[in-house]
């Protein structure tokens, strides 16, 4: 009984010893992470001993870059892997915090939503000169690194070239019904575009978006299901689970040609949504001079020839030579957009869609 | 002598207090104000938009919630209340083994239970595949999803509550009772219906309002399974996410308005005079079941039940062992080997989450551990004014779902307080300890009381008039009595703690990003085995604690999960 008391000290002792040990080593590491922000950015050469990026360019990318960044500048880069929306949130959330230094990939749209709540640090990056005006914000918030074309995908195995869907209307088709596979919208800036795009296209023109309401309530009766990261859709339209999808044209090319998915795509005929990707220096940084060279090393000719051929992006800056057939072969018809009225509206479509069309009853069906 | 008594409570309820309004009371304020945040300036417009809302989504959400709610009630006890008789009430070989293993769901955190039924019985997962590949069929024959999703695995993982308390009631049921129905001339349905069963009505109504509660609350298996289905606890995030704070807070409100009615509800019906009996002696009373074709259906049944109850960890455990990049679109994996297991101890990348997780839930717990005992007891020991405010504070953080303290404190720790000394505590390192230590301060602290409850003052007393100072009697007699107790539900929050979801997934930062967030993050990366081999890692310690604390400190700590 006693022997067994002592023991149940011991435990308790040696058990509170290790968490204090745990508690003060917390302690340290925390402190070095977050002492660094303090000291003012001196116009000093010297760069900070790491970088810390937002990015939903996904993991192939995102670990090659950071090789190559650490190789060169000898700088730890952390990076966190999430939808462009979820960065958005990220970085609104840590404003009077901030723990990124650089929020790699998103539609435009997304950048100057951030912009207008005053979430970004301007940065005229060197190659500045090589953008079209249209690929960079006017003040340098952000700058274009890829132009993404959306596209239909379709499972190649399950649907011949010939029946795929040739434009966006074919897809209200019933013989597709519960065969499109959706990515949920609201957490992902390609789907948002995607779906504002179609509102846009009839809202243009008497600024009343009801049609392309209707034209989405008729693409949800096809809907099989909404997925709930990009990951998932590809395994289902893979797998046969549905067959068709509509996606970003890298993406599905990349996992057409790199990890052998039985994916094929369509450009639309009557045009599609270009989108203009983009990076941004976050507002505060914690480590500004590392942030900068980081920023300019994936924007490169040699690091968009890369991203071009192993990772399919198509590059904003008109001086990179070299690049594959596939981007110099595709024609593809950009939709026309002004990504201002975009950005005013997508937000509340976005919200309609969510309360008022997408049919939460139709999976508790199946 | 008296007055020395009294201050030294008020000395020991300052910290407590402070901690309490801290915490959990001014966070929770916090949201409650920024719901009456309007462009106009300070109204109730949130609210009456939550319920005037031309689409309804919100209240369609808040619905939904309940009818899951109700649902998974039905389910559970359904489940819960037969294995409970069939186990107490008769005798058959390997009873014991089943009656253990029935309570196995508990060692499955909720993320890593929802994630394997997801690849047990999805459309792509195992069971529907091997279903259609043997018998040759063109579709699947069943999956689950939606509603019947999030329904199988709340039924999964909740049934265990009725199974806990309903044994418990029906081993304290004095056999005597229905022997003299029996002799008195009733049937067996008859006994049952009224006696046995009034006998259980408030085990079941205790099980019936926690799993109610602990559904509502419910964040991971509608996060991975709802599809396209509404519930209130996910909308807060979704709408965080948007960028509504307003709404997310008025959500928040409503959510925990909901949670806390059902708590007082059911502390009210706890308190309630029951008519349980006082009689001695009660044996445990099992009937050996006799008819040997009933005996060995009911071993076959039990071992059936054994197969799927284990399932879930058994694909855990063979989804760990495959490697990153051999099973994408095929239907079923190829190549086993222990890449990941290896990839955990080496790949500093991969380990951090790990560490971080654990450095987390040591700091959390640690807090729990001094704040616990310490408000453990001023409750059960000191008397003071007031003690049903402290009871209710140190209660709320178990009734508020986990993503309303994580937006709590989001809105509390966003801008500098005079509680977080004057820092920005959201998208630092220490956020997430405190809301780890938030929600399991009830954990801890019920442990204990319930330890406390049974240690006799006059010990204490005793200790004191051999003119031991305060803390040297706490120290070295109070202490080393109630340590057992303690120590398995610490043991309980540490282990919580690790496997936490909710509020991680609102309030991490990319420096402690812990376990559950990465296994999110390899599983957004089709990286199913890197992510099943975490949720190993959280299995095999929460089975650890609850051995060692049944083992050696003789404690079910499993009960204080309840």
């Amino acid at each position: 009984m006693k022997n067994k008391k002592k023991m149940s000290i011991l435990t308790v002792l040696t058990l509170s010893a290790s968490l204090l040990l745990a508690a003060c080593g917390g302690g340290e590491t925390e402190k070095k992470t977050s002492g660094t922000p303090k000291t003012p950015t001196k116009p000093k050469e010297k760069l900070e001993e790491k970088v810390v990026i937002y990015s939903p360019h996904g993991k192939d990318i995102l670990s090659k870059f950071e090789q190559q960044f650490e190789a060169k500048y000898n700088i730890d880069v952390e990076w966190l892997d999430m939808g462009s929306q979820e960065v958005l949130d990220r970085i609104r959330s840590e404003k009077n915090n901030p723990q990124a230094d650089i929020w790699w990939g998103a539609p435009s749209v997304n950048f100057d939503q951030a912009k207008d709540e005053g979430l970004l640090e301007p940065y005229k990056p060197s190659y500045a000169s090589s953008l079209a005006d249209g690929f960079h914000d006017p003040e340098w918030n952000w700058t274009g690194t890829s132009q993404t074309p959306e596209v239909i995908m379709y499972n190649s195995k399950e649907v011949k070239k010939e029946d795929a869907p040739k434009d966006w209307d074919e897809l209200l088709d019933p013989k597709w019904k519960n065969k499109v596979i959706i990515r949920y919208p609201l957490a992902s800036g390609t789907m948002r575009t995607i779906f504002s795009a179609i509102i846009y296209r009839d809202f243009k023109d008497g600024n009343d978006p009801q049609k392309g309401f209707d034209w989405l309530k008729k693409l949800d009766a096809n809907t099989k299901e909404y997925s709930a990261n990009p990951e998932m859709m590809y395994n289902k339209v893979a797998k046969g689970e549905g067959t068709i999808s509509v996606w970003d044209m890298p993406d599905v090319v990349m996992l057409k040609e790199t990890k052998n998915y039985p994916f094929d795509f369509v450009i639309p005929e009557s045009g599609t949504p270009v989108l203009t990707e983009g990076i941004a220096k976050v507002k505060g940084a914690p480590h500004p001079k590392a942030a900068e060279a980081f920023y300019e090393f994936v924007n490169t000719p040699e690091a968009a020839q890369l991203l071009a051929k192993d990772f399919y992006r198509i590059p904003t800056r008109d001086d990179v030579k070299d690049l594959p057939d596939w981007i110099t072969n595709t024609k593809i018809k950009p939709m026309d957009i002004d990504w201002k009225v975009f950005q005013k509206e997508s937000d509340n479509w976005m919200k309609y869609w969510d309360e008022n069309i997408k049919n939460g009853k139709k999976e508790i069906k199946q | 002598m008296i007055k020395r008594d009294t201050r030294f409570t008020i000395l020991l309820l300052i910290p407590v207090l402070l901690v309490l309004i801290a915490y959990v009371l001014y966070p929770s304020l916090r949201t409650f104000f920024e719901s009456l945040h309007t462009e106009g300036g300070t109204s109730f417009q949130n609210y009456s938009d939550f319920f005037s809302q031309e689409s309804k989504t919100n209240l369609e959400a808040l619905w939904n919630s309940v009818y899951i709610s109700v649902l998974s009630v039905i389910a559970s006890a359904l489940i819960g209340i037969p294995l409970a008789f069939i186990f107490n009430r008769y005798d058959f070989p390997g009873r014991g083994f089943f009656s253990t293993a029935a309570i196995m769901p508990i060692v499955l955190p909720s993320l890593v239970g929802v994630m394997a039924f997801m690849f047990l019985y999805g459309e792509t997962g195992l069971v529907p595949n091997a279903l259609k590949d043997l018998f040759g069929l063109k579709n699947v024959p069943f999956k689950i999803g939606g509603v019947s999703g999030i329904l199988i695995v709340h039924a999964y993982t909740m049934y265990v509550y009725f199974y806990m308390t309903v044994s418990s009631a029906i081993n304290k049921i004095d056999p005597s009772l229905e022997e003299a129905a029996y002799n008195l001339g009733a049937n067996r349905f008859k006994v049952f219906w009224r006696v046995t069963f009034p006998l259980l009505t408030p085990a079941i109504v205790a099980a019936s309002l926690l799993v109610f509660m602990i559904s509502m609350a419910s964040f991971s298996a509608p996060f991975l399974l709802a599809g396209g289905y509404r519930v209130l606890s996910l909308q807060i995030y979704f709408s965080k996410l948007n960028g509504d704070m307003e709404v997310a807070a008025t959500q928040s409100v409503i959510l925990s308005i909901v949670s806390i009615a059902f708590l007082l509800f059911m502390r009210w019906y706890q308190n309630r005079k029951d008519y349980r009996m006082a009689s001695k002696g009660i044996g445990a009373h099992r009937s050996e079941v006799k008819n040997p074709i009933l005996k060995w259906v009911m071993v076959l049944v039990g071992v059936i039940a054994v197969i799927i109850l284990l399932l879930p960890h058994f694909t855990i455990l063979l989804l760990s062992l495959v490697p990153d990049g051999t099973w994408t679109y095929q239907t079923y994996p190829s190549v086993f080997n222990i890449e990941n297991y290896r990839l955990l101890l080496q790949d500093p990348n991969i380990f951090k989450p790990l560490k971080n997780s654990l450095l987390l839930a040591f700091i959390a717990t640690f807090g729990n551990l001094i704040f616990g005992v310490l408000t453990s007891y001023l409750l059960v020991k000191r008397k003071f004014i007031g003690k049903n405010l402290v009871d209710i504070l140190v209660m709320i953080p178990w009734a508020l779902p986990a993503t309303v303290i994580g937006m709590n404190l989001i809105f509390a720790f966003n801008e500098p307080s005079i509680f977080s000394f004057g820092n920005i505590l959201v998208g630092t390192f220490w956020i997430l300890p405190l809301a780890y230590f938030i929600r399991h301060i009830p954990l801890v602290v019920r442990s204990t009381n319930a330890v406390l409850e049974q240690l006799d003052d006059s010990i204490e007393e005793a200790s004191r008039s051999l003119g031991a100072k305060w803390f040297y009697t706490f120290r070295r007699v109070i202490l080393p009595i109630i340590m057992p107790g303690v120590l398995s539900g610490t043991l309980l929050a540490f282990v919580e703690a690790v496997g936490e979801f909710p509020t991680s997934v609102l309030l991490y930062t990319i420096s402690n990003r812990p376990i559950s967030i990465e296994i999110m993050n390899q599983l957004r990366m089709f990286n199913m085995g890197q992510a099943a081999a975490y949720g190993m890692i959280q299995i095999v310690l929460i089975a650890i604690v609850l051995f060692v604390s049944n083992k050696f400190f003789g404690v079910k700590a499993e009960q204080s999960l309840s």
